[in-house]
């Protein structure tokens, strides 16, 4: 798995994450509202993920590895005053 | 060339005809749903073509047409004249692309530009205003990207927009990494197409987002690499004027140095052309080089190699016109609205043409035949070898010719079969010229066309379009009137031209008929008179019908002004000049305030031509058939000496006479018979007469153009094998006039 719980509130995204991940990541997020999405270890996303983290906007632990998620993908998902 | 290319070329001029049928079609009647559907096939499908042959330039430029089209057919916006005018101006680049690509075999590698103008021409053009779309769909995403991202604008050549089909993750599409996938990416923006509904009502396998991208890679660039994902990209080049940077300068030495060989290219004439060209271009490259540019550098060297190999000092003089100069180019090139036309057809016409099925099974089966045919023969051989008796023998060999009589009568038929081609290869490119020369001349007109179905062999079809483009121009600014003078008139307006085609056994007619004006005769013999093309009293004396024939003379005119679409009566005469090389006649019929026809009757195949036979000075010739009005034999003393030739008179007519021997540089007979043998023809609208020693038979002959140091021999058409192996010399009788 490339998505799993850390603990009650941390859902970490690692390696790289296949469409496959997308509805567990939103299963996740709607089980525990709050829940921080730690993507430090996440090198690439597909765009299925990146779009449950777009429309659920849960707050990130960044930055990604992966440098298309950082440098161009990220900037779209921090909310301002992160 | 490539199998792919060649492929290519021949489809998408098909394409491209098809497109362009459609498009007027939908002038006409905005409302049809059809051709607007079969426009957009075309386009598409043009698109995809480009694709494959790794054109990226084209596929952008078709791309820009089709969302055009697309809109139209989601029901935003409606047909006008401006967007038909531009998908045909869109035509027109594939056009000049095509023929580029037909000469070099390859796609043209300057094509950046064009397309560029071909996307600017849709973005630009208020195709925002003419469609309505929703300000938010086009233009204005750009303009949206670059302010949300002041600093990354400075760089990204290219913006793409990207709206994957939501259904596209079940078909393992993965959009974020398609754009990653173009590198260079300086800005995203994603967007959605509807509000986020609540979380627990997402669907996460429906994509729902909407891509921008700025990106450092060329609209070409990114046009390949988004191939796979092409319907639901959009890719607009950013103009030099919002990227800013762009190349750097020239220094003033450099682009002095470089307008210097634009200008030396611009002088080259064949003469002298291909060291002009070399020098001109290993110049250019050397500069761009010692710039610190070598990838401008090896554009220009790729130029001038394809520039050598096409013998066109254009192509090289292009890319040194688009060396980019700071945020601009060198200099622009010509004006857009004189596009060069580009290489013609190296040989006149395609090499590669379509053939029926049914028609190459035709010849198979002939074939075959033959060859039972041959081994039939076989027999009869065996039979002779053996001493088989004389009389029995014939009787075979008589049976066995009239077999082979009859296959290379069907295989003839056939070959002839298979040059056919139907008119409509040359009508269906006519209504669109119609449209716009009317369009220029501030008149209405439509073109009918009838009988497009009707076939000729390949060489007549194609020898066809100037001929005919001449006539519709000629009806369009001399034939009809102006729509106020049509009102005035009572006529209808628009216009109506008729062209029409038929078959008249082994004739194909042609018509151009206007509902116009008719001809002005008092004009046309004023206008004789006073060029002095004939004497006052003769042509006082001329019937209606031969006055009318004077248009046909070369230099007339009845124009007032000069317009650009036809010029002084050049058109007419070219016009007889054209069809009578092909074997053919012109004719003009007209009725004052009721129209004009010109008719144009041409053989139905060029190949077959029937010829009379002469004699004259020992040899052997041949006269078209379709140029002899009659054979005459007439008393020398009737024959009169004329200034320095000799003319006699028939049915009260005098006709000048020339004597065949002489005029091919043979021997007279040394002893004339008291009465001349004359071939009385027609040629050049000149009734004229063949003095010959001997009428002989006609024939049916094969014409083969005259070769070698024989080619440029004025008078002569061509050859054709007799049957007891000598060459019969067939006489061009316009040529030997002259």
């Amino acid at each position: 798995m490339t998505i799993e719980r850390l603990d009650y509130a941390t859902i970490r995204l690692h390696g790289i994450c296949p469409i496959e991940d997308a509805e567990p990541l939103l299963q996740c997020l709607l089980a525990t509202p709050g829940a921080v999405v730690d993507w430090s270890g996440c090198d690439a996303a597909h765009t299925a993920v990146v779009q449950i983290l777009l429309a659920a906007k849960p707050p990130l632990r960044g930055p990604p590895r992966g440098a298309f998620l950082r440098d161009v993908v990220a900037p779209l998902l921090v909310r301002p005053g992160e | 060339m490539n199998e792919f290319i060649e492929q290519f070329l021949i489809e998408s001029r098909e394409l491209v005809e098809q497109a362009s049928d459609d498009l007027l079609a939908l002038e006409r009647r905005p409302d049809d749903r059809e051709r607007l559907d079969s426009a957009f096939r075309a386009f598409h499908t043009l698109k995809g073509a480009a694709g494959i042959v790794d054109f990226a330039a084209m596929a952008r430029a078709m791309h820009a047409a089709e969302d055009v089209l697309a809109a139209l057919r989601a029901g935003t916006g409606r047909v006008t004249t401006e967007l038909v005018s531009n998908c045909l101006a869109c035509l027109d680049q594939v056009v000049r692309w095509l023929d580029l690509m037909a000469a070099d075999g390859e796609p043209p590698r300057d094509a950046g530009a064009a397309a560029d103008a071909i996307v600017q021409r849709f973005a630009g053009s208020g195709i925002l205003a003419l469609l309505a779309v929703p300000e938010q769909s086009t233009a204005g995403w750009i303009a949206t990207l670059l302010a949300g991202h002041p600093a990354a604008a400075s760089r990204p050549r290219t913006a793409i927009r990207y709206v994957p089909d939501p259904a596209c993750f079940f078909r393992g599409e993965d959009p974020l990494a398609v754009i990653a996938g173009v590198g260079g990416v300086e800005a995203l923006r994603i967007e959605t197409a509807e509000p986020w509904p609540e979380l627990d009502a997402l669907d996460p396998f429906a994509c729902r987002l909407i891509l921008l991208a700025l990106t450092t890679a060329s609209p070409e660039e990114a046009g390949q690499r988004l191939m796979s994902v092409r319907d639901q990209i959009e890719i607009r080049p950013l103009q030099a004027g919002t990227d800013g940077t762009g190349a750097a300068q020239l220094s003033p030495a450099a682009r002095a140095v470089l307008e210097e060989q634009i200008l030396l290219l611009d002088e080259a004439g064949a003469e002298g052309m291909a060291g002009k060209l070399a020098s001109a271009g290993r110049v250019a490259v050397n500069v761009m080089r010692s710039l610190g540019r070598p990838a401008d550098a090896d554009g220009l060297g790729d130029a001038l190699a394809s520039s050598e190999a096409a013998h066109d000092p254009a192509i090289l003089r292009g890319a040194i016109r688009q060396v980019p100069d700071g945020a601009s180019v060198l200099s622009p090139g010509p004006a857009p609205a004189a596009p060069d036309p580009g290489p013609a057809h190296p040989e006149g016409g395609a090499r590669v043409m379509r053939v029926d099925v049914e028609r190459i099974d035709a010849l198979m089966r002939l074939a075959g035949e033959l060859t039972v045919a041959k081994n039939a023969l076989d027999h009869a051989l065996g039979l002779a070898q053996g001493g088989a008796d004389g009389q029995a023998l014939a009787l075979i060999l008589k049976d066995q010719h009239g077999h082979f009589d009859r296959l290379v009568g069907e295989l003839q038929q056939a070959v002839l079969g298979i040059r056919v081609l139907p008119l409509e290869r040359v009508f269906q490119r006519f209504p669109r010229l119609v449209r716009e020369m009317a369009g220029s001349l501030g008149k209405e007109a439509r073109l009918v066309v009838d009988g497009a179905a009707t076939e000729a062999d390949k060489t007549i079809v194609e020898a066809l379009f100037e001929p005919l483009l001449h006539g519709l121009r000629n009806a369009v600014d001399h034939g009809i009137e102006t729509p106020a003078e049509r009102a005035a008139l009572g006529k209808a307006v628009p216009a109506v031209i008729r062209l029409a085609a038929e078959r008249a056994g082994e004739q194909l007619v042609v018509s151009i008929a206007d509902d116009g004006r008719g001809v002005d005769i008092a004009r046309v013999r004023g206008i004789a008179a006073e060029r002095e093309m004939l004497p006052t009293a003769e042509l006082a004396a001329l019937p209606d019908d031969k006055a009318l024939d004077l248009v046909f003379a070369p230099g007339f005119s009845t124009a007032e002004g000069v317009s650009g679409w036809s010029g002084r009566g050049v058109g007419m005469d070219a016009i007889r000049t054209a069809v009578e090389q092909l074997g053919g006649r012109v004719v003009l019929d007209s009725r004052a305030g009721q129209g004009t026809t010109l008719r144009l009757t041409l053989p139905f195949s060029v190949m077959l031509t029937r010829v009379m036979m002469v004699e004259a000075g020992g040899q052997m010739f041949g006269i078209p058939f379709d140029a002899v009005l009659e054979t005459v034999r007439v008393g020398r003393d009737r024959i009169a000496p004329l200034g320095a030739a000799r003319a006699f008179v028939l049915r009260n007519r005098t006709i000048p006479l020339i004597a065949l021997a002489e005029a091919v540089g043979g021997r007279a007979e040394a002893e004339p018979p008291p009465e001349a043998s004359i071939v009385v023809a027609a040629a050049g609208g000149q009734v004229f007469g063949v003095e010959v020693d001997r009428f002989e038979g006609r024939l049916e002959v094969m014409l083969k153009p005259m070769e070698g140091l024989l080619a440029g021999m004025p008078g002569l058409a061509g050859t054709t094998l007799l049957g007891d192996g000598r060459v019969l010399i067939v006489l061009d009788l316009q040529g030997l006039l002259q």
